[in-house]
């Protein structure tokens, strides 16, 4: 026999249980959605830097395997992921021939350059809300483990793990890709883990170069 | 505790309340926190509370003294050919532990030749690609990580990434080797305070230690790191005794704008209101009216922030 008691409950578990399907379904295709804008949003920048092939959606897979074998959890992964494909969005405010240039930029030139980073975190976090530190993990995202990066030479752990790994990422997908100004520095796979194992403790979190050697040093690589 | 000093957001601040050029830090945690600011057109007088941070300073940001010579590259940064005699070696206390043989026998040799280089400006140069050096290797140690780069090529890639740091530098910088009760309130634009809430020892104040402990031609970390604590104890500040504040009011005297800036977990707004605030506002009544506190998320997962507290 069923209770009112029993009756109110199943009544209460199915509209939860509705009301949770319901969500998901209106929740899961804005996430879907947001994530399509991303990746348009950061396939203009790639395009806008010269780049041979997407290497934004590489940074963001590299640094998702790279994020997952370190063990941040579902929150720093969105993140993670979001700032991996947007790190140069900064790029988007400064001028087209700067980044179009077919020479090594140097002198007052790579200043400006470099002000991508701080350039890309003030407007994200004036223009979006709710993004939390996805900011601040694009304006760290040339910070170097041994403190001689940009904007704020910040030093070893003083960077957040996810901007380490938007770090490193980006640096091994640019390693064999061909720039305007450059042709493809690495071709083979051997050469990039050994330039990586190079630069562990100078640009690299070791920790992290580690984790990276230990799932297969997993990179994408183009024949020159 | 880590400290994150964000110079470009300190000054987006402070842009907000007065137009400054001029900044005055009667301590600083780490020489290349200052590199955006000492690129700008700032004046910056900087007091290193230790001794081996000023020359840092000196080497890393003021760039009148260039880099180091081709000359004395040739001569300096020479290659050992054969394993030098370990009971020799002042540092043979750390081997294996710290550092392997090589690099113990790179490190006495390093030392032996700094006090062969005959302009101090050079020889300052080649200590503080030392203690680069001697970051790199202990952070892969600790990863387990064996380098591929030979010493030597590592001292040569260290000159070269110091090279390229301060090319086209023109600092307006004066560095200073004082203790806090010796320094006195510069006039500037804005004085900042980098505050570290904790005295937990970071891998850079480790670094320090084995950095002095080096410099000094012996193997003992303990006399390093009492040495250290020695030189800092005037900078400790126990919040709620408010005679503590003394050291703040006195050297932001002749600022237009104090800034403290840290990094910590984020607390309920009363607990910085109450504890720090409020008596820093106290402290600071006769020399500024207002107040503002900053914040930035950093990692929402372990609940970091950055913060920044203005008066003005």
């Amino acid at each position: 026999m069923i209770t009112v008691f029993n009756a109110v409950l199943i009544i209460l578990i199915t509209w939860l249980t509705y009301m949770y399907f319901d969500l998901r379904e209106k929740v899961t295709p804005a996430q879907d959605r947001y994530l399509q804008l991303i990746d348009g949003v950061a396939s203009i920048i790639d395009c806008l830097e010269g780049y041979d092939k997407p290497h934004s959606q590489e940074i963001a897979r590299l640094a998702d395997q790279i994020g997952t074998a370190s063990g941040l959890n579902a929150e720093q992964l969105q993140s993670l992921r979001a700032a991996a494909m947007l790190h140069d969005i900064g790029e988007l405010l400064l001028p087209r021939n700067l980044l179009k240039s077919e020479k090594k930029i140097a002198g007052d030139d790579l200043e400006l350059l470099r002000t991508h980073t701080l350039l890309g975190e003030l407007h994200l976090r004036t223009q979006i809300a709710g993004l939390d530190e996805v900011p601040s993990l694009i304006r760290w995202h040339h910070e170097r483990w041994d403190g001689l990066g940009y904007p704020d030479n910040l030093k070893g752990e003083e960077i957040p793990v996810a901007a380490r790994i938007i770090s490193m990422a980006d640096s091994i997908s640019a390693m064999n890709a061909k720039r305007a100004y450059r042709s493809r520095q690495f071709a083979k796979s051997e050469d990039i883990v050994a330039e990586v194992k190079r630069l562990s403790g100078l640009q690299f979190d070791p920790q992290l170069v580690k984790i990276w050697l230990e799932i297969g040093s997993p990179v994408e690589t183009k024949q020159k | 505790m880590t400290l994150r000093l964000q110079s470009a957001w300190l000054f987006e601040a402070v842009s907000e309340i007065a137009s400054v050029d001029s900044v005055f830090f009667p301590v600083i945690h780490r020489f290349s926190a200052l590199n955006w600011l000492s690129r700008r057109e700032f004046s910056l007088s900087v007091n290193a509370v230790i001794a081996s941070q000023a020359m840092l300073l000196r080497a890393w940001l003021d760039g009148k003294n260039g880099s180091f010579s081709d000359k004395n590259r040739q001569k300096f940064n020479q290659q050992i050919k054969n394993p030098l005699d370990m009971s020799m070696n002042p540092f043979r206390a750390w081997k294996d532990r710290w550092f392997d043989s090589q690099q113990l026998d790179y490190l006495f040799y390093w030392r032996e030749a700094a006090f062969e280089i005959e302009e101090e400006s050079q020889r300052e140069i080649f200590w503080s690609v030392v203690y680069q050096i001697m970051s790199y290797w202990l952070s892969n140690r600790a990863c387990e990580i064996s380098p591929d780069c030979h010493p030597d090529e590592i001292m040569g890639l260290m000159l070269s990434r110091h090279q390229s740091f301060i090319s086209g530098r023109d600092a307006k910088i004066e560095i200073t080797n004082q203790s806090l009760d010796e320094l006195e309130a510069k006039k500037a634009g804005l004085v900042v305070f980098p505050l570290s809430l904790a005295d937990d020892e970071t891998p850079e104040v480790t670094l320090q230690i084995f950095f002095d402990a080096w410099q000094n031609g012996h193997d003992d970390l303990e006399l390093s790191r009492r040495e250290r604590r020695v030189q800092l104890r005037k900078f400790q500040i126990n919040i709620e005794r408010s005679n503590d504040y003394y050291l703040f009011t006195k050297l932001a005297t002749n600022a237009q704008i104090a800034a403290l800036v840290w990094s910590g977990i984020d607390l309920p707004p009363t607990f910085y209101e109450q504890q720090l605030i409020r008596p820093l506002q106290k402290a600071f009544e006769e020399r500024y009216s207002n107040s503002r506190l900053l914040m930035k998320a950093v990692d929402r997962s372990s609940d970091a922030y950055d913060y920044l507290l203005l008066f003005y």
